[in-house]
């Protein structure tokens, strides 16, 4: 085993060369992000796919990391300091980084072992799980909220595995009909959603942790589902009441044979520009 | 071309628990895979398992010198079933033992002779042969326009933990 990866041999012999092939999709580069993809280059990853249409601003420093101050004068697409950020940890990573969004190279997406989600809106996250669905890849969504109480403020995240086959984000509760409608009524005027470092990294190192053992477990516990709840208030993390309530529920949005597979299918080789 | 073969791990542990199950005169059971399709970037090609379709009792032929033969009706609802839904089909049987599977040449020649026919009812899909083991898989993809069979490259069984056959580890 190669010395860097030493502490993490309990993780099992074949952990190193895991993760070396593994392929890992990550949408969004912002603050949750840029944490998932440290955190994995660190891991050992091999390969990434990063997309994030944006360049570093200002305002992303109080949470982006890996970015610096030149990178705010020179306009870095979020992109290239998560290349930075990677190359910096493991030279040898092979990583596809597209500055766009991520529906432009949708088909990209298809070779990932692995999608994480880093988005800020429901409609985009029901995008993701629908295209990680219909591949039979498993999706990490983690997200963050700051709520105005009135005179004081609530921290909150969740972070969630979609598992093909599993129960969805839709059966979770997470994804509704109204929240989904609510948005789209307010699409374009939401604004910037108030975003904060410390929560963003424990949903991240969160979000790895969910990652790792469905890789590599180091443990016999393994859970097919997760949906865990951040209480930024109270500095806690619980798993959602609401599995206890889906017990042996199978989801049914995803079950059709016309939800598997691409719908275009035709037998040539596919060119991505 | 790479070709990648995706499955459930409950599918695929469905698909074992029936291949274990004793027939009456057959040495073996075998099945199909029904699956969807998509193409990798820059090239390649990966199946997707969405369900199984074992071979019902009374479709295996007596003969001693296989395994398990399928009679005309297996091989008529198998075609059937690709000609009514836009499917890939992928014969499956089992080796009951660990480690990473390899077809006999009995396997070869017979996987050979009917899988190309899916093309006569669906000719713009792969189709194929599998074998799986206690742990492992191996199998062929017949792809649409190429006259010999390909190696499937890598196998990926989806669940917790995620289990990765590539090229054979």
């Amino acid at each position: 085993m190669n010395e860097r990866y030493a502490r993490q041999s309990f993780l099992g012999p074949r952990s190193e060369e895991i993760f070396k092939h593994c392929r890992a999709c990550i949408i969004g580069l912002g603050g949750g992000g840029s944490h998932i993809v440290q955190q994995l280059a660190h891991v050992g990853i091999g390969n990434f796919l990063i997309f994030d249409a944006d360049h570093v601003e200002d305002s992303n420093l109080n949470r982006l990391v890996g970015a610096t101050q030149a990178d705010v004068i020179s306009k870095t697409p979020k992109t290239v300091v998560a290349t930075r950020l990677i190359q910096g940890i493991n030279p040898k990573a092979q990583i596809v980084a597209r500055l766009e969004k991520w529906q432009e190279s949708a088909a990209l997406l298809r070779d990932a072992d692995v999608i994480f989600g880093c988005v800020d809106s429901f409609s985009e996250r029901q995008q993701i799980e629908a295209t990680a669905r219909r591949y039979l890849i498993p999706y990490i969504d983690i997200g963050m909220d700051v709520h105005d109480l009135g005179g004081q403020f609530a921290i909150s995240g969740q972070v969630i595995l979609s598992m093909p086959g599993e129960l969805c984000m839709k059966c979770m509760g997470f994804l509704r009909e109204d929240l989904l409608a609510h948005e789209a009524a307010n699409y374009g005027a939401a604004g910037s959603k108030p975003q904060v470092i410390w929560p963003n990294g424990v949903l991240a190192s969160l979000a790895v942790g969910i990652f790792v053992p469905l890789m590599t477990p180091w443990h016999r516990n393994h859970r097919r589902v997760w949906y865990l709840e951040y209480d930024g208030n109270s500095q806690t993390v619980a798993t959602s009441n609401r599995l206890a309530h889906l017990a042996g529920t199978v989801c049914n949005h995803f079950s059709s044979l016309e939800d598997l597979g691409d719908p275009f299918w035709k037998p040539s080789n596919l060119k991505v520009a | 071309m790479r070709v990648v073969f995706k499955v459930v791990d409950r599918l695929l542990e469905r698909v074992r628990v029936d291949l274990a199950r004793p027939h009456e005169f057959a040495a073996e059971r075998v099945g199909f895979f029904v699956c969807k399709t998509a193409s990798l970037v820059p090239q390649g090609v990966v199946i997707l398992a969405h369900d199984y379709r074992p071979l019902e009792d009374d479709d295996y032929l007596d003969d001693a010198t296989v395994g398990a033969m399928m009679g005309p009706a297996a091989i008529r609802k198998a075609l059937e079933c690709a000609l009514n839904n836009e499917i890939g089909m992928f014969h499956i049987h089992m080796h009951d033992h660990g480690g990473y599977p390899r077809f006999s040449r009995t396997d070869a020649r017979e996987s050979a002779k009917f899988v190309p026919d899916f093309w006569n009812v669906r000719p713009e899909m792969p189709h194929g042969a599998l074998v799986v083991s206690r742990d492992s898989l191996y199998g062929m993809c017949w792809y649409p326009g190429k006259s010999e069979p390909i190696e499937i490259s890598e196998f990926v069984v989806i669940g917790s933990p995620m289990v990765f056959v590539r090229n054979g580890q």
